[in-house]
């Protein structure tokens, strides 16, 4: 069996993720720097602005960083995702939503994965509930934490969680799956 | 059991490739039915990422032992922390690194450098190395995209005012989730970014209705990345998904805000 695709150009600036990474940031200083030549109190304004904001969160950002060291070096997302694929019930919800909780990196790197999973059989719950806990990021709590307070936090993450997982079984129940795919795309 | 040998070409004629996270192919042998899969590598053509992208593809076809020429630090923490055995320094073709695996002659070569305790210690630090290179990289990702963001919302703060926002958030708790929902589900990207905006939106005034429907379907939703998600699981799994995460997680967002209302007095 052999699954093969069209090479991607290695030339291609765009497919470059560092530089697409930097053309928002360097199009924002392009901004700035025109409103520097003809409004220049309203730049000012606007970087004094952008240097507290840096300012107050260099605290959370520190801690953002030991707790992607923490779950770094003891999470294994990568093997929650292949576990999950054979997985039903309860044990199944739980391990997709850890998984989708301690997954790190742009969605796009875990497409592949996914779409591996479901063609060899993982439920649409499990992956629909996998996206949906996405959202909920243990190394980014300090940051949400330092902007919102723990409390609202606190209740956020849990309904989402819940959320995903109610999301995770209303997409299982309309969107049926039979040898690996998808009904309607047959 | 299947092993993995990272190629240059789409059979076993082809040489063994010297990087495994840029290799084009991942050549998927089932040494107990002797079946040869071919696999594109998606990580081949990209300047940063291709481990993980090669990674992914070894754990995802269920592998064992990963055969290569050489094999990055991190990537080779990420396969063995997944259970696949990493056997590197290799080279003539992949034919010949089968033949040789399967008469247990690179099995040595391993057994003399993870056996006895120095050999775990060294190991375990490797891990820690390993886990702050991957730290640090994911951190760095983060900062040009957040730069940005608050940059722009430092021009934001010049430009608008809470009078403006007030004009547009100003429609009562049901209204407000609704636009809030609606502005992140356009939106996507790594969270921290919806904190930062949906943060200083709050000081600005805007409701935690829109703020908390904001930063929930920042990621839940995502019809920026609706397009891959079609391609990757299907078009039904991808509408119907979205579909029902705009709604349920504008709920959730209400529902968050009423409860914490509720406990904060």
């Amino acid at each position: 069996m052999s699954s093969m695709k069209k090479a991607i150009p290695k030339s291609s600036l765009w497919k470059n993720r560092p530089v697409r990474m930097l053309l928002f940031p360097a199009g924002v200083l392009v901004a700035y720097g025109i409103l520097f030549a003809v409004m220049p109190e309203k730049a000012s304004a606007g970087l004094e602005s952008s240097g507290n904001i840096i300012l107050n969160m260099l605290v959370p950002l520190t801690l953002v960083f030991v707790l992607m060291l923490v779950l770094n070096l003891f999470l294994k997302p990568a093997q929650i995702v292949k576990f999950f694929g054979s997985q039903a019930g309860m044990k199944g919800v739980i391990l997709s939503a850890g998984a989708g909780i301690i997954s790190t990196g742009p969605i796009y790197a875990w497409y592949p994965l996914l779409k591996d999973l479901r063609e060899k059989g993982a439920a649409n719950t499990f992956v629909a509930i996998f996206l949906g806990n996405r959202a909920v990021k243990p190394f980014l709590l300090p940051i949400m934490i330092s902007y919102f307070g723990w409390i609202y936090v606190l209740i956020l993450t849990v309904l989402t969680v819940l959320g995903s997982v109610a999301v995770g079984y209303t997409v299982g129940a309309l969107v049926k799956v039979q040898n690996g795919l998808s009904l309607v795309d047959k | 059991m299947k092993i993995a040998v990272s190629a240059d070409g789409a059979d076993l004629e082809a040489r063994v490739a010297q990087r495994f996270g840029l290799s084009e192919y991942l050549l998927i042998v089932d040494l107990g039915t002797g079946d040869l899969e071919t696999v594109p590598n998606p990580g081949a053509s990209q300047q940063r990422g291709a481990g993980v992208q090669a990674v992914l593809l070894a754990i995802s076809k269920d592998v064992k032992t990963v055969l290569t020429g050489w094999c990055s630090p991190t990537a080779r923490h990420q396969l063995t922390a997944n259970g696949i055995e990493v056997i590197s320094g290799l080279s003539g073709t992949a034919r010949e690194v089968v033949e040789k695996y399967k008469k247990g002659e690179l099995h040595k070569q391993v057994q003399a450098t993870v056996d006895g305790p120095a050999g775990r210690h060294r190991i375990d630090r490797d891990a820690i190395r390993q886990a702050a290179r991957s730290s640090a990289r994911q951190f760095a990702s983060l900062l040009p995209i957040l730069i940005g963001v608050v940059l722009l919302i430092g021009l934001f703060n010049a430009f608008v005012s809470r009078e403006f926002l007030a004009s547009i958030f100003s429609g009562g708790p049901l209204l407000d989730t609704l636009r809030g929902a609606c502005f992140g589900s356009i939106l996507a990207g790594n969270p921290i970014n919806s904190y930062v905006i949906g943060g200083e939106l709050l000081k600005h005034g805007v409701s935690l209705f829109a703020v908390t429907a904001l930063i929930i379907t920042w990621v839940t939703v995502g019809l920026v990345q609706l397009p891959a998600e079609i391609a990757a699981l299907g078009r039904k799994f991808a509408l119907v998904r979205t579909a029902i995460s705009f709604v349920m997680f504008t709920g959730v967002a209400a529902i968050t805000v009423f409860l914490f209302n509720l406990v904060a007095g």
